[in-house]
């Protein structure tokens, strides 16, 4: 039954291209319905009654393909479901300016896509077979990459695309050539071909390719290059949706593979702990630098990628030492941190997009008092930028302190190494957590509170409640995840205690013993919180209140330009971390004797350093040395016929000589 | 529930007895010890003037500061006898709730469009960021001493049973201390009497808080130092004493650090701005030894 409306909703999508223009999203939304349902519905069975499996009655030359839904893969499944749906329902009013400007068949093409995302998607993480994993794996990097340049009319838009499109097929090449190896010393193209390798062989060296593959997707430093770039570019809906939980994705495969390994465990767990640990605090020191909000929020995503790094690192770590409460509790950590990043990232771009939406710029710089003129909007990213933080009561917090406890409870018992390992994931988490609050107050302060910073600045309004209806639906699981958590932090470690096949009833018990205790003080703050609003309500009736101008220090002339900056609010940190940033400051300083000095302008910026010293350095070498390939094109006939004889010649003496 | 009833108790007079040392010291006589709570009645009575430029956010900004750092005291034991909160990993989020009413706070300040108050907020939001390192560092290594992980089990677990551990005591007392300075912005990070904007951290952010907003603001910075202060004497205070003993070394203890704290700001001047990120960073690096200390006590190398 939920076959056919799955598949149905597949085959209608190409009527989105028939359908009038008005239309077009109307039918999209029903789609992805209709998707939700049938998967959801898989998801919860799944969930209830064990590891489903469902014919999709296709078939490659490996055979037919088989939606394979264990529960690892439900819990993505769920988190693509609610985001892509929230993601559609944002994208309704979003587009809405784009509608009498973009040619039909580019809404067309916009709709379809979005919708072959989230159908690729939930295939990724269903599919068990090399070749249908790695073909879902290749229609989500397509899909998004059409969906990425929607305002392809842009050249950098178009050019941010093609960057995207190519570092997603570097991962697909390290992933398939992973499937390879791993097939070729087994004989199983698939995840079981790579469960029977780690069982005869090393991990480490191929788990580690692994990681590289599917660390492009979720954008682990170094590999992070193109989540800067990609997610400003796209639209807000592409974004949320992208950052939320194609990137997560990634971090999928990544459990998957871990759920394999066998051996190398400590070398592993080192590794994905340090890469986590460096794209945790790099990411959230380069979003403290970024002008545009949307950039900030992309390295806000490489930062929670980097935390959920930590978890896993300790988990594999803890299983390396075979202390299973650190195991279980530090995967939960990182599983949980899954769905809260997707919740309130998407709520996080989603209001940006609004803040586009009604200003036509993010750039902090030239914000500021939005929140008088946007109450929802504002209200709604003042959550998502607690959330991220990890303050509680919301439910960023709930992921970290499981991750922080897992650390906790082996540090007693904890060697001299796994000691140092404990303090240095616990520095980090606290470091980042300390970040992000400085992040955030940034983040929130500059866009929406004081007053304006531009004085050409557009009038702004609140968007549609059609817009606001994700960001609440976010809200609620936010909340919901924050005074709950004993219910999530329960269902995370059984779906952990089905994929490692070590179960606990005591690390169970005292997990949910300390988030319930977590819930309830929230439930108590937001209580307490309400009544000291209470009082301070009545006591304001007794009295005289009124309003003034901001106390000036004396100085009652002073006006919007007297404000913090975004870059003067970064400078405190910027001077403690300018080794790591390339900083500039473009400024002409006044002459001695210019008298009438004309009007000035001021500019900052900071370059990711570790992208320009991993990445960019090979290619600035190779864009150099490539040219001198040049001489090779002489544009002589007689040239060019020599090269294919050369070519048979080498072959030849290849062949005679046996090394071929 | 002792513990409350004893952070209750030194709230009464720890504020004024800072002030009363520090008016001994520059050779006035100085208000009566419960003078700053009469203060904050009546600025609790008053009304209230609001900047035209601040928003709901300065509406709930000091209620929510008040309230995390109510709840917050709440997870602060005396030794043996628990708070009212108290399970695995409770100082995780006894840390993470002084993190939200930061953050208000800091929004707060920012709401108001003023250079000055954008400034303490930028202070805060930064010194809050390096001094946590410390705290949670410091509770790591109380953790791997005892072998617990939460605030309760560990204090009533911090036994001093050979010479070594006394190291443990004295530098987690001063580590904790030192937080406590940083954490209520007292000298020599901040300096709360200066009259000069451009030198002060908390009190700028506060500047245009009026009435009984910065009532609940000053009550909370009262509490908050009484807490950790607490935590300190727990730390500090021998355990093999009978309880009335013991109850009677924290209230006079309690008197020590606000003497302390009134004779430190006497004769000590403030760091210059620029030093602080370094000062703070040493506190982090002071709890570090901690860690060491406590591996080479447990022979884990």
């Amino acid at each position: 039954m939920m076959i056919i409306l799955f598949k149905t909703a597949l085959l209608l999508s190409f009527g989105i291209f028939i359908v009038p223009k008005t239309w077009k999203y109307s039918l999209g939304l029903v789609l992805h319905i209709m998707v939700v349902v049938s998967t959801g519905t898989w998801a919860f069975e799944s969930l209830v009654n064990g590891t489903q499996t469902i014919a999709l009655g296709v078939a490659t030359w490996s055979g037919p393909i088989e939606l394979v839904i264990d529960s690892l893969s439900a819990f993505f499944m769920l988190i693509i479901n609610l985001i892509c749906f929230c993601g559609i329902l944002y994208a309704g009013g979003y587009l809405k300016p784009y509608l009498p400007k973009k040619r039909s068949v580019f809404i067309s093409l916009h709709l379809f896509s979005f919708l072959w995302l989230h159908g690729s998607m939930l295939m990724v993480t269903a599919m068990r077979d090399g070749i249908a994993f790695l073909l879902a794996w290749e229609l989500m990097s397509l899909f998004s990459f059409v969906l990425v340049i929607f305002e392809a009319q842009k050249e950098s838009t178009l050019k941010t695309g093609i960057n995207y499109l190519l570092q997603m097929h570097l991962g697909f090449a390290l992933i398939m050539i992973s499937f390879l190896i791993a097939a070729n010393e087994t004989g199983g193209l698939g995840f079981k071909g790579v469960a029977m390798y780690f069982e005869q062989h090393r991990n480490a060296p191929l788990f580690l390719l692994f990681f590289a593959g599917f660390g492009i997707k979720a954008g682990f430093i170094p590999f992070h290059s193109w989540l800067p770039r990609a997610h400003p570019a796209a639209p807000s809906h592409v974004s949320g949706v992208m950052s939320g939980v194609m990137i997560k994705m990634g971090i999928y495969g990544i459990f998957r593979i871990t759920s394999l390994i066998q051996n190398d465990l400590t070398t592993i767990g080192i590794v994905v702990l340090t890469i986590g640990i460096i794209s945790g605090m790099m990411g959230v020191i380069m979003a403290i630098m970024q002008h545009d909000l949307k950039k900030l929020l992309a390295y806000h995503s490489i930062e929670n990628i980097g935390i959920i790094g930590i978890g896993l690192g300790v988990g594999i770590l803890g299983r390396s030492v075979g202390d299973d409460y650190l195991m279980l509790v530090g995967f939960a950590g990182a599983l949980l941190h899954n769905l809260n990043h997707a919740l309130f990232k998407s709520l996080l771009f989603f209001t940006a997009g609004n803040v586009f939406y009604a200003t036509h710029t993010v750039n902090m710089d030239n914000l500021g008092g939005l929140i008088k003129k946007m109450r929802y909007t504002s209200a709604a990213f003042l959550i998502g930028a607690l959330a991220i933080s990890g303050i509680p009561p919301f439910n960023g917090f709930i992921s970290e302190f499981l991750i922080y406890n897992g650390v906790l409870h082996h540090l007693p018992g904890a060697g001299f190494w796994m000691s140092l390992v404990g303090v240095a994931a616990i520095l980090a988490l606290v470091l980042i957590g300390g970040l992000c609050i400085y992040c955030f107050t940034k983040a929130f302060g500059m866009s929406f509170l004081g007053t304006r910073r531009m004085v050409d600045h557009q009038e702004a309004h609140e968007v549609t409640p059609m817009m606001l209806a994700p960001a609440a639906i976010i809200i609620g699981m936010i909340l919901f995840i924050g005074l709950r958590s004993s219910f999530f932090g329960e269902t995370v470690i059984q779906i952990l205690q089905q994929l490692t096949g070590i179960s606990s009833p005591a690390i169970m018990n005292d997990v949910v013993q300390s988030l319930t205790m977590v819930s309830n003080i929230n439930l108590l703050l937001i209580l307490l919180v309400g009544a000291i609003v209470g009082i301070r309500v009545w006591q304001q009736r007794q009295v005289a209140v009124r309003q003034g101008p901001t106390w000036g220090c004396g100085y009652t002339a002073g006006d919007f330009r007297h404000q913090y900056t975004p870059t003067s609010y970064a400078e405190s940190l910027r001077q403690l971390v300018n080794p790591l940033i390339d900083y500039k400051r473009h400024y002409k300083s006044f002459a001695e004797k210019e008298i009438f000095p004309p009007p000035r302008t001021f500019h900052t910026e900071s370059k990711d350093l570790i992208e320009e010293k991993t990445v960019l350095s090979w290619v600035h070498l190779i864009v150099k040395y490539l040219p001198k390939a040049g001489v090779a094109q002489s544009g002589l006939i007689n040239h060019y016929l020599i090269y294919p004889l050369l070519f048979l010649v080498i072959i030849g003496l290849l062949t005679i000589l046996n090394i071929l | 529930m002792l513990s409350l009833g004893l952070i209750l108790v030194a709230c009464i007079y720890f504020p004024g007895v800072i002030v009363k040392v520090k008016a001994f010291f520059s050779g006035r006589k100085g208000p009566g010890v419960l003078q700053p709570w009469y203060d904050i009645a009546r600025l609790l009575k008053k009304g209230s003037v609001f900047s035209t430029s601040s928003s709901f956010i300065f509406q709930i900004g000091a209620p929510v500061y008040f309230s995390t750092v109510i709840i917050a005291g709440l997870f602060v034991p005396f030794e043996e006898n628990a708070a009212l909160f108290s399970f695995t990993g409770d100082f995780v989020l006894f840390a993470y709730m002084l993190g939200l009413g930061r953050f208000l706070i800091i929004l707060s300040a920012l709401d108001v469009s003023s250079g000055f108050e954008g400034m303490g907020a930028n202070r805060e939001a930064f010194y809050g960021m390096l001094i946590e390192p410390a705290f949670f560092i410091l509770l790591g290594a109380l953790a791997m001493f005892t072998g617990y992980t939460s605030f309760h089990d560990i204090f009533a677990n911090l036994h001093y049973d050979n010479y070594f551990s006394v190291i443990i005591a004295v530098l987690a007392g001063y580590v904790l201390g030192q937080i406590t300075l940083v954490e209520t912005s007292r000298l020599p990070v901040d300096d709360p009497l200066t009259h000069l904007e451009l030198t002060m951290v908390h009190e700028v952010m506060v500047l245009d808080h009026s009435g009984f907003d910065l009532g609940i603001i000053k009550t909370a910075n009262n509490i908050k130092f009484v807490l950790f202060s607490t935590l300190s004497a727990n730390c500090l205070i021998p355990q093999s004493l009978s309880l009335g003993i013991r109850i009677g070394i924290f209230l006079v203890l309690q008197v020590f650090f606000a003497a302390g704290i009134g004779w430190l700001e006497s004769f000590r001047s403030r760091n210059k701005m620029a030093m602080n990120a370094q000062y703070i960073l040493s506190v982090s690096a002071i709890a570090m030894i901690l860690i060491f200390v406590v591996i080479i006590i447990k022979n884990r190398i």
